[in-house]
Formats: structure tokens, sequence, C-alpha cells
């Protein structure tokens, strides 16, 4: 392909995008609603996940050891519950350490005088909070250990839940994005539909397929990039409102900061001028059999 | 004489089952001209659009310059059209481009340099005598006009074949007899020429080859002949 090809190529394009200056303007805006719509699923989802990973994280599993066992025996356990599968971390809180807990929490006045009742204990982080209840069950088994916590019962609901969050959410966008492709591949049908006269002469003068596209797909391409622009301006000034007032009146959730969700927009850039020239490609198809 | 186009054995049933064209043999040489005439719904215009690909046989193989063209995979189809040049009788120029657009856009499809382009065009366009409307769109020309500039369009990129269906349509007897010694003399300088047309007087003065189709069948084919015989 020669460079004044690809020069005329782009110059077409350009002009085509003016000439039909009101279609260009309703692509566009169907871009950029389609992915509006799929972008703030796309941000909800996401934040679901973020949000049910941190709760999820936060899910740990305390261990009590029994009052008869001694340090060397203690350091042993610690070791045996380091080498289970899935465990990330271990942290032993001593009687003492646990009675200045509790004191803080009830108040120093209160205790005054009583023997310290608090067992030893470890306090253990799994890998994946979907680990949780297997380790749990094999610390159980450890000698020495007396009795083993870690919310049974509602940390299932809550795995119940975030996995119902993500399936919905990557449901939800698979439907946005095939509604999107569907937009645009329709809106760009009207443009090459009232072009379809001229894309027949430039066949029977002996345009090769190609050469009738290329236009078309990098118009299609600047009307999905264009379209996609506008929804990134206009869902990170919507997101990083709600960032702000999610953060002032919600204070117990934090959502995705908004830096990532520029990570995001890249994608979604790349989304909107993909689907752009699958759009403008596929509705080309039909008018190339001449 | 070497053979630029030959049909053997071509009949064309359209998908609504009109047969529009019965077993036609015809050899077509170098640098002849010819009249393809019959009445409205004869099958000129399916034979035409038999040469460039428009449409393919039902039965039969077409060749040009030797090559199958029946078979011809949708990849090459561009380059046949290349080598013939098409005359319509709707003309199908483009309307937002100029004459002179026009014209260029023919030889920028199949990527020829833009100083060959600057060149060839206003020559081309100067021998169909239509300098004067370089740069004026095709709703700004006269029936006899656009069909000038489509005749610019079809010579530009020197193809060995013109087609040309019914280019003396809608034109009154003095624009359609400088048409058709335009196509004479692009005849003369070496070029095929195959002409499907209604213009009787223009045929029985020209004395050329006439194909006649009836029906879809070939009913005469006559070196020097006239319009029609019988009537
Ligand atoms: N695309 C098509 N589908 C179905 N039938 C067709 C098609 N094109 C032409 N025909 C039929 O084929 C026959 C021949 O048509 P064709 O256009 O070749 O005639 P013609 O000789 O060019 O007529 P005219 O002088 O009026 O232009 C006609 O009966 C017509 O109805
Ligand atoms: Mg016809």
């Amino acid at each position: 392909m020669k460079l004044r090809t690809i020069r005329y190529f782009f110059r077409e394009a350009f002009v085509n995008l003016f000439r039909n200056g009101w279609m260009s303007l309703a692509s566009i805006g169907a871009v950029a609603s389609a992915l509006i719509i799929f972008g703030s699923f796309l941000m909800i989802s996401i934040n679901f996940d973020y949000i049910a990973k941190n709760v999820e994280s936060q899910v740990e599993i305390t261990a009590y050891v029994e009052d008869s066992v001694d340090k060397l025996k203690i350091n042993q356990i610690e070791y045996n519950i380091k080498s289970i599968d899935g465990v990330k971390e271990v942290v032993f809180v001593s009687k003492e350490q646990a009675l200045e807990e509790f004191k803080k929490q009830v108040g120093e006045e209160l205790l005054e005088g009583i023997e310290n009742p608090l067992p030893n204990s470890f306090r253990v982080k799994v890998e994946t909070p979907q680990e949780v209840a297997g380790v749990a069950e094999r610390i159980q088994k450890i000698d020495g250990i007396e009795e083993v916590k870690y919310g049974k019962g509602v940390v299932e609901k809550l795995f119940k839940i975030t996995y119902w969050m993500r399936l919905v959410g990557l449901a939800v966008m698979a439907i946005f994005a095939a509604i999107s492709v569907f937009i645009i591949s329709n809106t760009i049908k009207i443009t090459v539909f009232s072009r379809r006269r001229e894309i027949s002469i430039m066949k029977y003068i002996g345009a090769t397929d190609w050469f009738v596209r290329w236009p078309f797909l990098i118009e299609g391409m600047l009307l999905g990039f264009t379209g996609s622009l506008i929804a990134i301006a206009l869902l990170a000034t919507g997101y990083s409102y709600l960032y702000d007032m999610v953060k002032m009146n919600v204070p117990m959730i934090s959502l995705l900061p908004i830096e990532e969700f520029y990570d995001y927009s890249l994608g979604l850039l790349l989304m909107g001028t993909v689907l752009g020239a699958f759009g403008s490609g596929f509705s080309i198809r039909k008018f190339l059999r001449v | 004489m070497q053979h630029i186009i030959e049909m053997v054995g071509v009949s064309k049933i359209y998908p609504g089952g009109c047969a529009a064209l019965k077993d036609i043999n015809v050899k077509i040489g170098k640098g002849e001209f010819v009249f393809l005439v019959g009445p409205t719904g004869a099958g000129k215009s399916t034979f035409l659009k038999l040469l460039f690909r428009e449409e393919l046989p039902t039965r039969g193989q077409i060749f040009i310059n030797g090559k199958n063209i029946t078979r011809l995979k949708p990849k090459e189809v561009p380059y046949l059209r290349r080598r013939l040049g098409v005359v319509f009788q709707d003309f199908r120029l483009l309307p937002q481009k100029t004459v002179y657009e026009n014209v260029a856009f023919a030889m920028e499809v199949i990527e020829a340099s833009p100083r060959e382009i600057r060149r060839r065009v206003p020559k081309v366009i100067e021998m169909v005598g239509l300098s004067h409307k370089m740069n004026s769109r095709p709703h700004e020309l006269s029936g006899g006009e656009q069909q000038r500039a489509a005749l610019a369009r079809a010579l530009v990129n020197n193809p060995d074949v013109i087609i040309a269906d019914e280019p003396t349509g809608n034109l009154d007897p003095d624009t359609s007899w400088e048409i058709m010694k335009l196509l004479d003399e692009i005849n003369k300088k070496g070029t095929t020429l195959i002409v499907a047309t209604h213009a009787k007087e223009l045929v029985d003065a020209m004395k050329k080859r006439v194909l006649q189709l009836e029906d879809g069948r070939l009913v005469r084919d006559e070196e020097r002949g006239v319009y029609c015989c019988e009537t």
C-alpha cells in the first residue's frame, strides 16, 4: 500500500466525517451513551469487587491455645500453623496483650484485681478468603489448640453475596457490551447505507474491497474514539463526584480510588475505537458484494 | 485476429426464473466496434453485465483476453474491471465530486501517481470535449455532458475494452451523433467497443458489426450491419 493511498484514506475518512456531520454526531452520541452505560456498570461491578475484596481480606481466624500449654509448645504450634497450605500470616497474641486490648475496650477500672481470664491465642490470615473454613479445621486438629473461631456461617454468607455480585456485574457488562456493538454498527450502517451507491460505483470502476473499506474503518474508529473520549470525560466527572460523596457520607465504605479509574478508561478508549472499526466493517460487508 | 472476448454456450437465468440469455456463442476481436441491438428485455444489459462481472452466467464460459472470468475469485474481480471501461446508462458519477474529481477518482482507485493523474485527466476531459465544465458537479451538467464525463472516466485508465449501455439513451439526435463519433474515434485508436443501443439511425449509419438479441437468443451477427432487417 502506498503512502499517498494511506493519506487518501485518512482524507476521505475526515471529509466524510464532516460531510455527514449530523450522522457523525449521532454516531458519536450513540457510542458515548453506550459506553457511558457500559462504563457505569463496569465501575459498579469493579467497585463491588473492590469492596468485596476489602471485606474478604478482613476475614481472619482466631485460634485459642489451651492454658496448660507452655512457651516451647506455643512456638511449636505457631510453626505448625504456619506450615498449613494457604496460611498467609500468623500473629501470636499473649494473655497479657489480650487483656490490654480488652481493658482498652471496656475500661481499666472494671477489671482491677481480677486474675487474667483470657487465653493465649493466634490470629491467622489466609491467602484466599475462601480457604478460611478448611484452614480453620486443620488448625483445630493441632495438639494444644482449644478452640478456633472465624465467624462460621457469616463468612460463608459473605462469600455467597460477593460471588453473586461478581456474576451479576459480569453479566450486565456483557449485555451492555453487546448492546454497544449493536448501536454502533447500526449507526454506521446508516452512514454506509447513505453511501451505498458510491461504494458500488467504486467497486465497478475497479476498486479493491480494502480500498473501499479502509476509509470507512478509519471513520468508524474516529467516531468510536471521539465517542469514548466524551464517555470517559463524563464518567470521570461523575465518578469523582460519587467518590467524594461516599467518602464524606459513608466513611466505612471505601470506593476504588479515582486514579485506578484512569487505567480502566484506557481500556474503554480502546474498546470504543475497536467497536467503531468493527461496527463499520460489519455494516459495509454487504455493500461490497457487487 | 486475436479474440479479446469470447462467450461459449452462455446462458443466464435470473433467480426469479427469467431466462435473460440462452446459449450465446460469440467472439469479438481486438479493436472491433460492436453494436448490441434488440427489443427491450432482449438481454442486452445482461450481456454487458456478464462481461464486467456484475452478474455471473448460469451456464457457459466467458473469456476475456483468454482468461476465463467466470472462474475469477472475488479478489481478482477488481483487476478485471480495471481493464474494462464501463459507461453506465445512468452514468453513475459521484454526485459530490466535480467532473475532474470523478475522472481522477478512477485513477486514484488504481493507485496511479498524482503526477500521472494531473497529466492524464485534463487530456481525457479535453478529448470528450468537456474542458469548460471540468469543475462542475454532475447535477450542474446536462445529460449529454454527464454522458461525456462518464465516458472520460471509462477512458482514463486506457482500458482494453469500452462497454457502453445505451450511451445515447436520453439524448437528442445531434448530441447522440456526437457521442457516437467520439466512440468511433476512441475505437480508431485501438480500443474495442461494445455498445448496446436502440438508436436505429446511428447503427444504420455507422456500418459496424451488429449483434441482435431477441428473447435472450443471438439471432443475427452481421458485419457492417443495420439495426434491423425485417421492419
Ligand atoms: N436482476 C434481475 N433479476 C431478475 N430478472 C432480471 C434482472 N435483470 C434483468 N432481468 C430480466 O432479464 C431480461 C433481460 O433484461 P435486460 O436488462 O438484459 O434487457 P435489455 O435488453 O437490456 O432491455 P432494455 O433495452 O430495456 O434495456 C428481462 O426480461 C428482465 O426482466
Ligand atoms: Mg438494458
